[in-house]
């Protein structure tokens, strides 16, 4: 799988924490919205992605992403993401995908 | 007796023949960051250097049917830039370069340099370069 996914139902906030370490690309991309499909089907709710120990998430990733958000957005939901690495922050930036979802804490320049 | 390490040199070229196969993009991006760091890039010039090759990698990988079964690519070490080219052989030749897509876009913001063969060719290229700081 090559990336580890920790998640749980904050109830009281209606929102998901999850939190993603390993590197995300082609080769599992698509379990990543499997599994978030799956959360968003057990309770439709905000999503929370701690990013701290993601090392790499590539344009397949952020398609898994963009196809999540879609569908969270159905709901009026969102997806936050936080503390990513500076040059996981760089790709958010350069596709400027960092004004697509909700980025908490600096953006590296 | 004591020797120093062998320095690399200018133009030397380290090949790498990968199937076309999801599970092995993570062994370029692992190739092309060691090699960038011996150079002595910047990790943040070595980070973009490995999503750079991920991205092109990708690329190959998700025309598939289009091209044989491996592909190749070469890592060619100069004095101030890091070149890499990769190259798969076609089977069709389709119009697959009309829409180029992010990984490409995402290559051309993180590289000093990127070109794609044309649709005529027997093989499909991507060359990129990034400048050695």
């Amino acid at each position: 799988m090559d990336f580890e996914f920790v998640h749980r139902l904050d109830k009281a906030k209606n929102q998901w924490n999850i939190s993603i370490q390993g590197e995300i690309d082609i080769y599992n991309s698509s379990l990543l919205k499997d599994k978030l499909y799956e959360l968003l089907e057990q309770e439709k709710a905000d999503l929370y992605i701690d990013c701290e120990g993601l090392e790499y998430i590539d344009s397949t990733g952020l398609g898994s992403l963009v196809s999540v958000l879609k569908k969270v957005k159905q709901f009026k939901g969102n997806i936050h993401l936080s503390n990513l690495k500076p040059n996981i922050a760089k790709i958010f930036k350069i596709t400027d995908l960092n004004k697509v979802f909700v980025i908490e804490g600096a953006i590296y320049e | 007796m004591n020797k120093s390490p062998k320095t690399i040199i200018d133009e030397d070229i380290i090949e790498l023949g990968l199937p076309i196969n999801p599970a092995y993009v993570s062994t370029a991006r692992l190739t092309a960051s060691s090699i960038a760091n011996r150079m002595g890039f910047n990790i943040e010039d070595i980070e973009d250097i490995k999503a750079a090759v991920s991205e092109a990698c990708t690329y190959l990988i998700q025309l598939d049917k289009s091209i044989q079964n491996m592909f190749n690519i070469q890592f060619i070490i100069k004095s101030n830039a890091l070149d890499i080219m990769l190259t798969a052989e076609k089977i069709k030749f389709d119009n697959i370069y009309e829409e180029d897509g992010l990984g490409i876009l995402m290559i051309e913001a993180l590289m000093d340099y990127i070109s794609l063969s044309s649709k005529d060719d027997a093989n499909i290229n991507i060359f990129m370069s990034k400048k050695l700081k």
